[in-house]
């Protein structure tokens, strides 16, 4: 098996392990001898450092086909979420005070527009089809004159279901409305061109791809208006958009992380959808399984399926070691069933029982036939153990 | 940070219902209320327990109570289940209280089993 004895690692959408070279990377960054100086300082120490922040910012640019000078370090995805949407709403409230998003986005973009609308921003929220896919042609209907920004993740951190960026992107360029995309889940992972593609600020984290914890980014297009206000006030650094001290070996830790994926996300996607493939083929036949996300527009690392007559919370104890998730990763401790599965029309029955396998580079075949055996067994049990139901 | 949210007894009854299931012959009764489905049987004899079984669709909490519920009166006295405290219960298994509504349903069935059986009605196999 190839991961720790105890357990089976499914959950890599909630985070990866970091990978050694990135580690290693880190690990000269720290101590007397190495280059651990406060890169904003102008001696040679500091330099030293900020050339490890300046390399870093060109690997990540690199991955994302943009200029390193448009990357804003942060502290992880959340930060990035709240800064853009923030950050862009206080902007350019002059232009208007009407934002759009989806119920489908993760906590970190749907607290942000809540506490927008107290406010007094007004928010357009937008439901996607069963599949959890949007419509370009809904975005374009609700866009108003007063709409200024429209926020639409890439990859759906729960059902993988990949959005049409371009044609969402495209349709907010028609209306000159600025377009945030939180991207956590899908960066390295899945070819981005923001030359190309009509982003305007797009959230990342490093600990989706094999980086740290702790760090994160986020990209502003060079374009007239694609502005915003900081959140943070006390120093000089990174354009007086995020002040503070550079972490530099979290930095240069995304970086050569960014570096990997880069050089390994075709090998990387072949691996997932492999993997994602034979979990399907081994599940698939349980009476009474659904597939939560349309299975051609989804990223391969997810799998989220639904089953009937099945409390969720007693399927994954009975997954046990199996780590995987029964929701989003961050709202683990909540009881209360998938916003993102019942806005995609799913009863609430069927969302309580939602469980997420996500899959790796370390995941290998034993590991999903490990699940599979224990998915097959853990349903039978609780079906077992169930009363049945009255007629 | 995320504890634990199962205390070891929970787990080892989870993991372990030896009561589960169904029984021959036997007083049931059945609830579904709180979000949870519970149904009790028991056989009995000279005013006692002979045997106890359940079935249950719900949170991990919900499952073991009923198996400890099971494990704790089978071969007592018919009597006993009048005075079944589901506080006690969950105390002695660590559930935590925002499960409390849920393990009132166990209680609720255990007494209704209790007033089946009261006056000698079970049935013994």
């Amino acid at each position: 098996m190839s991961q720790r004895q105890d357990i089976v690692y499914l959950d890599y959408a909630a985070t990866t392990p970091v990978d050694p070279c990135v580690a290693e990377a880190m690990a000269a960054l720290l101590t007397i001898g190495q280059d651990f100086g406060n890169p904003s300082s102008v001696h040679l120490a500091g330099r030293r450092s900020g050339d490890h922040v300046s390399r870093a910012a060109e690997q990540l640019a690199k991955l994302l086909g943009t200029e390193s000078g448009r990357l804003i370090w942060t502290s992880g995805a959340t930060e990035s979420n709240n800064l853009a949407i923030i950050g862009a709403a206080r902007f350019n409230e002059h232009r208007g005070k009407h934002l759009i998003t989806m119920h489908t986005e993760h906590h970190a973009v749907t607290d942000v527009f809540r506490a927008l609308e107290k406010q007094g921003f007004d928010v357009t929220w937008l439901a996607p089809d069963e599949h959890g896919v949007l419509d370009p042609a809904q975005l374009e209907a609700a866009i108003r004159d007063d709409t200024q920004l429209v926020s639409i993740m890439h990859v759906n951190n729960e059902t993988g279901v990949i959005q049409d960026v371009e044609s969402l992107g495209g349709c907010c360029r028609r209306h000159g409305a600025l377009f945030h995309v939180d991207a956590a889940q899908s960066v390295g992972k899945l070819p981005i061109d923001l030359a190309r593609m009509p982003i305007d600020l797009m959230s990342m984290t490093a600990h989706k791809l094999y980086g740290p914890k702790g760090i994160g980014a986020l990209y502003i297009a060079d374009r007239p208006g694609c502005h915003i206000e900081p959140l943070l006030f006390g120093g000089g650094q990174q354009q007086r958009l995020r002040p503070g001290t550079l972490p530099v070996h979290q930095v240069a830790g995304f970086g050569q992380a960014a570096e990997v994926a880069g050089e390994r996300m075709a090998a990387d996607y072949a691996h997932l959808l492999a993997l994602r493939d034979r979990l399907w083929a081994g599940i698939g036949d349980i009476p009474g399984l659904l597939r939560n996300g349309d299975a051609d527009r989804s990223f391969p690392g997810i799998l989220n399926v639904s089953v009937e007559d099945i409390e969720g919370e007693s399927l994954l104890l009975a997954l046990e070691p199996l780590c995987v998730a029964a929701g989003s990763a961050c709202n683990s401790h909540s009881r209360e069933p998938s916003s993102v599965l019942r806005s995609m029309g799913r009863s609430d029955e069927f969302a309580q029982s939602a469980i997420r396998f996500s899959f790796g580079r370390q995941t290998g075949d034993e590991d999903v036939d490990f699940a599979v055996t224990h998915y097959r067994r853990g349903v039978a049990k609780l079906r077992e153990l169930a009363p049945a139901r009255a007629v | 940070m995320t504890r634990d949210p199962y205390s070891a007894r929970v787990r080892e009854y989870f993991m372990r219902p030896l009561h589960a299931g169904d029984l021959e012959g036997s007083v049931r009764t059945e609830i579904d209320a709180q979000g949870v489905r519970l149904r009790l049987a028991a056989t009995t004899s000279d005013g006692h327990i002979r045997r106890l079984r359940f079935r249950a669709w719900g949170c991990p909490h919900l499952l073991a109570a009923a198996e400890a519920f099971c494990d704790a009166c089978e071969g007592g006295p018919v009597a006993n289940l009048m005075s079944f405290s589901a506080s006690e219960l969950m105390q002695s298994l660590s559930v935590p209280a925002e499960k409390t509504g849920r393990i009132l349903v166990l209680e609720d069935a255990v007494r209704s089993l209790g007033q089946m059986l009261g006056h000698g009605s079970g049935r013994g196999d």
